[in-house]
């Protein structure tokens, strides 16, 4: 068995040796003494050293590990709501070219916020819309309006 | 020189510079005072508002989010026990016990003028170091900037306590991160996988945004609905008056404490990636061990105080001079600086000061403008500062998240950079948890591409490689790397020991 430090270690070996093998194709100009590969494997090479150390490091110290060590806990985490939220960012950055940054802005903010504290009374939903609205509108009027940064349009709403 | 920042400081107090730069002061006071969001956090929110701006313009914002986040988080620190910032955990050991011994306005105001002294201190540093360091940077060739980004890298990634082998692979993913895309020299086509975008690289703001965002917002999403926030026990009817000559008296009547702790901060900000949490940490730890009378550490005193926070603001000064001079960002922040003067073409390092007098003086008339202005702000919104602690997580971080997607996005008005802001904010938490620090990554990340076209350039003008060795500052600065991982070797053996020791480990989880 092997710990995250271990599988993190396997990960970045496993990644540095696909794309070391990758430079391995890479073509050389004949006018050029140094070719496109060389520093790359030079950094690639290193990594996956450095990913083999770990996982090294990992077993190394697995195997002199005091149980008493092992069994302790961290305070209790709320992975199921990190994963949630990425999900809910996820889905702002594929609908704000669909939708256009006012539309994805406000139904982000609005479901961000509901989803990291869930409303329990009518006027918790309207807070949140109005948060949503007010974050796309204050944001667009600033940034397009005063700083002249343009925002992306919807392809579908053209808004 | 002097005629040129008298200039530059008579120019800035034009409206047009004043505003951001006072904007920039307040979100960095505000962003500051707030527990959770880190100076570099309020930095990355500001980046999109400079986008429009005039370069100058941009970065006396910049230097400002930097000088009143530095001294922001001192407010709650004293009076709620909260450090804002990681930049003033040392400032709760005394500033919370003489606040709680009813003098909230002193441990305040002690905090506030050492910031103030601390920070011109620092100031003075900069304008006076800046020109010489870059005109000795001037003399280097590739192969003593290769030496010199080798140094600072090593010293980034060696100096995470916890694990030395993951500080050196994260500045290793920073690197791999610059080897996507076309080569630096030649502009041949590599490791594309076949995505378009990738030809371009990868630029290095959405990564930074992106790894710092996430890890930081993602962290606080994990302990939301787990624990009752802070906010319950403020005291907001703390009456804040003060004498203002007696405490600026009592400050400079221990000028040793003064200028020592600046100086740490100072030499901890030239260093890269170690910034404000070290330097005043470190800067507490020998005003201690100088006092006579050590025993009053931690009881309130106005030593603790003054040495923490005049460290954490010469620091800001010291970060600036490494980024100036040399094009190597001291930390987080004049990372994002250093995109902010990438946005508007302008490149930072040894010629920056001399090709662009205008900006360089001008960031050092912000940063000294800067502190004044954070005194006035601390004077007129302290008490207001207590309440900012009490906007709800999730209100503040959705606005944060939109703000992060709209920097990266508004960097070339494509979506590819909001992707590789999303692909990057997924690594970053996932490093953050397996226990890999974040600094060398983006270190890596900013230094990867100099570091390869000095490495080539040095070994197409002499393919000799002795030569880096060799050549006096060259070989002074690889042997200097060295040292500084057989420290860092010695640091993590220690760390292990004391863990050891106190019958802790580091949490892991089995597959």
């Amino acid at each position: 068995m092997i710990g995250r430090d271990g599988l993190a270690g396997l990960v970045v070996l496993a990644t540095s040796l696909v794309l070391f093998w990758l430079t391995l194709g890479l073509e050389r100009n004949p006018l050029v003494p140094i070719g496109p590969g060389f520093y790359p494997r030079i950094v690639l090479g290193v990594t996956a050293v450095l990913g083999f150390a770990l996982v090294l490091a990992d077993v190394l110290a697995r195997r002199v590990a005091r149980p008493a060590a092992a069994a302790a806990a961290g305070p209790a985490r709320n992975y199921r709501l990190v994963v949630l939220a990425f999900g809910v960012f996820g889905g702002y950055v594929l609908l704000l070219p669909g939708l256009g940054f006012r539309i994805a802005t406000f139904l982000f903010v609005a479901a961000a916020n509901l989803l990291l504290e869930p409303p329990k009374r009518p006027s918790h939903w309207l807070r949140a819309l109005a948060l949503g609205a007010a974050t796309a509108l204050v944001a667009y009027y600033v940034f397009e309006q005063y700083l002249a940064v343009l925002l992306p349009r919807g392809h579908w709403t053209d808004f | 020189m002097y005629d040129l920042l008298w200039h530059s400081i008579v120019g800035l107090m034009h409206y047009k510079y004043l505003v951001p730069l006072v904007l920039g002061t307040v979100a960095g006071v505000v962003g500051g005072a707030l527990p959770g969001v880190t100076i570099t956090m309020t930095v990355i929110i500001v980046l999109p508002f400079t986008f429009g701006l005039d370069p100058l313009q941009g970065l006396a914002a910049m230097t400002g989010v930097y000088v009143g986040g530095s001294a922001g988080g001192l407010v709650t620190a004293t009076l709620l026990g909260i450090p804002g910032t990681p930049s003033s955990i040392a400032t709760t050991f005394d500033g919370n016990p003489m606040a709680k011994k009813g003098q909230p306005g002193r441990a305040v105001w002690l905090g506030v003028w050492a910031s103030f002294f601390g920070g011109l201190l620092g100031g003075l540093f900069l304008i006076a170091a800046t020109g010489p360091l870059a005109k000795i940077a001037l003399e280097f060739g590739p192969w003593e900037f290769f030496s010199l980004f080798i140094f600072a890298l090593s010293m980034v990634a060696g100096l995470m306590e916890a694990s030395l082998i993951k500080g050196f692979i994260s500045g290793a993913i920073g690197l791999i991160v610059t080897i996507l895309g076309n080569d630096p020299m030649l502009g041949a086509p590599r490791l594309t996988l076949g995505i378009d975008f990738l030809e371009g690289g990868i630029p290095f703001l959405p990564v930074l945004i992106g790894v710092f965002a996430f890890a930081q917002i993602m962290s606080d999403v994990e302990k939301m609905g787990r624990a009752g926030g802070p906010t319950s026990a403020l005291e907001r009817a703390v009456n804040l008056s003060a004498s203002h000559l007696k405490i600026i008296w009592e400050i400079l009547s221990r000028p040793f404490l003064l200028l020592w702790s600046s100086l740490v901060g100072l030499l901890i900000g030239v260093l890269p990636a170690i910034g404000g949490s070290a330097a005043n940490m470190i800067a507490y730890d020998q005003a201690k061990k100088f006092s006579r009378h050590p025993e009053r550490f931690g009881t309130g005193t106005p030593e603790g105080i003054i040495a923490s926070e005049s460290a954490n603001n010469a620091n800001v000064g010291g970060s600036l001079v490494t980024i100036m001079a040399f094009g190597i960002p001291g930390d987080a922040v004049t990372a994002v600086m250093l995109g902010a003067l990438t946005i508007h073409g302008i490149q930072s390092g040894p010629l920056f000061i001399s090709q662009h007098p205008r900006i360089a003086y001008g960031i050092f008339a912000a940063y000294l403008l800067a502190h004044p202005i954070m005194v006035i702000l601390m004077g007129l919104g302290a008490r207001a500062m207590l309440r900012v602690v009490s906007i709800p997580k999730a209100a503040l971080f959705p606005v944060v998240l939109v703000l992060c997607t709209v920097g990266a996005y508004a960097l070339s008005n494509t979506m590819s950079n909001v992707y590789v802001l999303l692909v990057f904010g997924v690594l970053g938490y996932g490093m953050v948890k397996t226990g890999f620090p974040l600094a060398p990554l983006i270190i890596g990340v900013v230094l990867g591409d100099q570091i390869e076209v000095n490495l080539i350039q040095a070994l197409m003008t002499d393919s000799n490689p002795w030569l880096f060795i060799t050549r006096p500052i060259s070989g002074g600065l690889l042997a200097a790397a060295v040292l500084s991982v057989v420290f860092a070797l010695w640091q993590h053996r220690r760390h292990r020991l004391r863990v050891a020791a106190q019958g802790t480990a580091e949490q892991d989880v089995d597959f």
